[in-house]
């Protein structure tokens, strides 16, 4: 059974066992921190609403990804989960290797060094069968291709994985479009997803405003 | 969180009334799944009495929306105060849930008077 964080990095990993560059934008980082917030939500340690996220418990959830986030949210002031998701997103590169450590350490994937150009250290993440990544797609294309209304794990999944820009990995442009009513309408109907959402147009809002900021 | 339930013939109305945040979530959930499981003809959420929602709170209403949805019984909210009414509005879930302003509309919209 892998958790959200480990499904939205699964997602990531390309056929060769590369990360998907995607891994490394400001989407994914943000998606990657409320992924572990929600499992923190999820397991009682933590509850959100618009004003804040409380903890309810510091006790450890037993993964290591979302434990490193929990150990952050309770040693701060309460603030919204927008704010937290910024303020936690440099650490996403952390939890993304707590995440993959964790999936070779249970036989999902391997890790393997190896050299590019005989210089620079590249690291791939083979999948040993890819169940659970094909677990993790066939949910998102069941929510998105039904008419049902999806699970709240599975919402969030969707909200974080078009966030962070995985829908790319495995859907085509033309497709992401074709399916965009359906994405808007329940991808991610969850108050952390949405404090994601938030946290990156905030943060895109703020990119535009500097570069305006000389030409007004 | 205390929840009264009214059960008439064209639907059931549960009324939770309080905080419904993680503490209050499951057994919210719980008492819903079990009104569904009887197959009421409608359900009606009627949020009036509702002061607060939380992330975990809100996930009550997507699971419960859910199993009514796949039991063909239709779910209704209503009654809701401005702020969980914002708590919906942000977190997508008026663009999911059929939302009334108060019983008697949630009833008339499903074609039974308010008693």
């Amino acid at each position: 059974m892998v958790n959200l964080i480990e499904e939205l990095v699964l997602l990531t990993i390309d056929d060769d066992g590369s990360v998907a560059f995607t891994a490394g934008g400001s989407g994914f980082r943000m998606s990657a921190i409320g992924a572990c917030l929600v499992e923190l939500n999820n397991a009682g340690r933590i509850d959100a609403d618009l004003d804040a996220v409380h903890v309810l418990s510091q006790e450890p959830v037993g993964h290591a990804a979302a434990d490193r986030v929990l150990a952050l949210v309770a040693a701060g002031p309460e603030k919204p989960v927008s704010q937290w998701v910024r303020q936690l997103a440099p650490i996403s590169g952390e939890i993304v290797r707590l995440a993959l450590g964790s999936l070779a350490q249970r036989g999902i994937l391997t890790q393997q060094e190896s050299r590019f150009l005989w210089v620079l250290k590249s690291r791939r993440y083979p999948l040993i069968d890819g169940a659970e990544q094909k677990e993790a797609k066939l949910r998102i294309l069941s929510a998105l291709l039904g008419d049902d209304l999806p699970t709240p794990h599975d919402t969030v999944l969707l909200g974080l994985a078009r966030v962070g820009g995985v829908l790319e990995g495995f859907l085509s442009t033309a497709e992401i479009a074709r399916l965009d009513d359906r994405i808007e309408k329940i991808g991610g109907i969850d108050l952390i997803a949405k404090g994601v959402e938030m946290a990156l147009r905030d943060e895109q809002e703020q990119i535009a405003r500097s570069f305006l900021a000389p030409i007004c | 969180m205390n929840v009264t339930f009214e059960t008439a013939t064209a639907a059931t109305v549960a009324r939770p009334q309080g905080r419904l945040d993680f503490g209050a979530a499951a057994g919210l959930q719980q008492q819903l799944e079990e009104v569904i499981a009887q197959k009421p003809a409608a359900l009606v959420v009627d949020c009036a009495q509702l002061e607060y929602v939380s992330s975990a709170g809100l996930r009550v209403f997507l699971v419960a929306a859910r199993a009514a949805k796949a039991a063909s019984i239709p779910f209704v909210a209503c009654g809701l105060q401005a702020s969980v009414r914002e708590v919906f509005d942000v977190s997508g879930f008026t663009r999911i849930l059929e939302i009334h302003a108060d019983t008697a509309a949630a009833l008339a919209h499903l074609g039974t008077p308010a008693a």
